[in-house]
């Protein structure tokens, strides 16, 4: 999709994220309204204490939780189908299940589902944007090794693969650089902004490097204690949105 | 993934060969050795015992083989991939348990289900309990939650089973005894059609879901992440395997093995977990396997299948390099 460069492409409108405890109980809400936009070619990293709502606030703008109150636009709309949805953003984390029994090409290729027929065939085309996904997160190398084979920082890079391969227009990134070294997490952030400037998308990422936050993001959003606050990335240290990291 | 690679194109080659001759095995060797000339025609009757012998016996053993290997593959596959665990199969989810049920109220306690007696017993029973599991299904979205409830439900049936079992007489024990004993002898030509339906109507079903059962084997929230419709996929994998199981073991037994055992084996052939090949391939792999064992057909079919199955797939998995975990 070709879109105007600072297009609004995610929209977020008094929107309080949280958890249902069970039908009878009332919502709890985790963090006070936000309102917050996500533009064509800018990094924001999202920063903030393990269980601030993090997690939570990037699996309700992906459409995996429903938000409390409030809304999330994609482009204005806050109904997609599941398969456009996936076309326009997706989200990447790293825990969780190993898939067995996978190979990191066929696990990348996994990203072209939202494209796919209903046999979930591949084309030539499809095979391209694989083959480029593969070549940008460097893991050309291992693209026939068993995912369970893999280091957990080499598997990260394969989820990545897998998000490029899919062509969105948002990333949302949950910890990409948890398992990471230093290098390759200094190359992770890079290669987003490369992203980001190249391909106008729009990329929210949860880390706890705050220094690369600062130096390679466009702008830094902070969870903390129920408030989110944005600022840009080169103010944010003056006006006090990192003074919980000095604990 | 694109197109189709040596090793799969290959793969597929062999299976079908060997399909082809275990075919011609169970058509025209046996107790009584046949040929293409004992089968003439003569206006239209049967004209000889071997003739009869073909249409009446052989034929539908082949066909009970072959639509029991493609069922209970396929549904142990798709059933292996939504639960995420390599031991689920269409025998976890009780449907086994429920498909004996019918069959024991039907031989033990005297109930008739109409036309087909036990094989509608069976089939009732199956979709009793394949509809338990919908249920619940439409009420949790966690599969490990499905997983228990079908277990539970295997041993509630079993319970009940044992209960029929205590109060019956030697000759109607003996008949179910042989029924759990598995056999590709006993479709009849009628029942070919009925087999053959839910066998294409669950495969359709199974194989419009292929896309969810790629994305599955990753969780719920990544096939959703990748536009899957989740809740579509697992009602209508569970509906399809369920449909496959009830009927193989409705008109064969209960074989287990089958189930469990292809959808490895087809990964260590085809190295790739994906569906749109894996699919044909178990498919492929259990026909094979079944025409194999039917080449034994004066032994219990679930015997054989453990006997010669057991050591053949367990080398196969050891020489392949295990699960691979």
């Amino acid at each position: 999709m070709n879109l105007p460069l600072n297009a609004t492409l995610l929209q977020c409108e008094n929107l309080v994220i949280g958890y249902k405890q069970d039908k009878r109980s009332d919502a709890v809400g985790l963090v006070t309204p936000v309102d917050f936009e996500l533009k064509a070619g800018e990094v924001v990293a999202l920063l903030g204490e393990n269980g601030s709502g993090k997690s939570t606030f990037l699996k309700t703008l992906c459409g995996l939780l429903q938000p409390v109150s409030g809304s999330v636009l994609l482009q204005g709309k806050s109904q997609w189908t599941a398969r456009e949805r996936a076309k326009f953003i997706t989200l990447v984390r790293m825990g969780g299940v190993v898939c067995d029994r996978m190979n990191v090409r066929e696990f990348v290729g996994l990203g072209r589902m939202p494209y796919a027929g209903l046999f979930d065939g591949r084309n030539q085309e499809d095979e391209n944007f694989v083959s480029e996904a593969l070549a940008l997160l460097e893991i050309e190398k291992f693209k026939d090794r068993w995912l369970t084979e893999l280091s957990d920082g080499e598997r990260s890079r394969v989820y990545l693969a897998q998000a490029v391969a899919q062509q969105v227009n948002v990333l949302l990134l949950d910890e990409p650089n948890a398992f990471m070294d230093i290098p390759r997490s200094r190359k992770l952030f890079t290669l987003l902004q490369k992203l980001a400037k190249e391909r106008d998308m729009g990329i929210l990422v949860s880390t706890h490097s705050v220094e690369y936050a600062e130096k390679y993001c466009d702008r830094i959003m902070v969870i903390e204690k129920g408030f989110a606050r944005c600022e840009r990335a080169s103010d944010a240290r003056a006006r006090g949105l990192l003074d919980w990291t000095e604990g | 993934m694109r197109g189709i690679d040596h090793r799969i194109l290959v793969g597929f080659a062999l299976l079908i060969a060997l399909i082809a001759i275990l075919s011609y095995l169970t058509l025209f060797s046996g107790a009584v050795g046949l040929s293409w000339s004992d089968l003439s025609f003569k206006g239209g009757q049967y004209d000889s015992v071997e003739a009869r012998i073909f249409w009446q016996i052989r034929v539908p053993r082949l066909v009970a083989a072959v639509l029991s290997g493609i069922s209970l593959a396929v549904a142990g596959l798709s059933l292996q991939t939504l639960f995420r665990n390599p031991l689920a199969g269409p025998f976890v989810l009780g449907i086994s348990s429920g498909a004996s049920l019918g069959v024991a109220l039907s031989l033990l306690a005297g109930f008739t289900f109409g036309h087909f007696g036990v094989l509608s017993g069976a089939a009732a029973g199956a979709l009793a309990v394949t509809s338990v599991v919908m249920f619940v299904a439409s009420r949790f979205e966690n599969s490990t939650i499905l997983l228990i409830v079908g277990l539970l439900m295997g041993y509630f049936i079993d319970a009940l089973v044992s209960l029929l079992i205590m109060g019956s007489d030697a000759e109607s024990l003996r008949v179910y005894v042989s029924w759990g004993m598995g056999s590709f002898g006993r479709l009849t030509f009628d029942g070919i059609w009925i087999f053959a339906l839910c066998t294409v109507v669950g495969l359709v079903l199974v194989a419009l879901s292929i896309r969810y059962l790629n994305a599955a084997r990753m969780g719920d929230d990544f096939a959703k992440g990748l536009g899957v419709n989740v809740r579509q996929g697992r009602v209508m994998v569970l509906l399809g395997a369920s449909l496959l199981a009830a009927a193989s073991t409705a008109f064969c037994g209960p074989v287990a093995f089958v189930g469990i055992a292809v959808p490895h084996l087809s990964f260590m052939l085809f190295k790739t977990s994906n569906h749109r090949v894996l699919m044909p391939a178990s498919a492929l792999c259990g026909v094979v396997l079944c025409l194999a064992a039917s080449q034994f057909s004066k032994f219990p079919l679930n015997a054989v299948l453990s006997l010669v199955g057991v050591p053949v797939v367990l080398w196969v998995i050891v020489r392949g390099g295990g699960l691979r975990r």
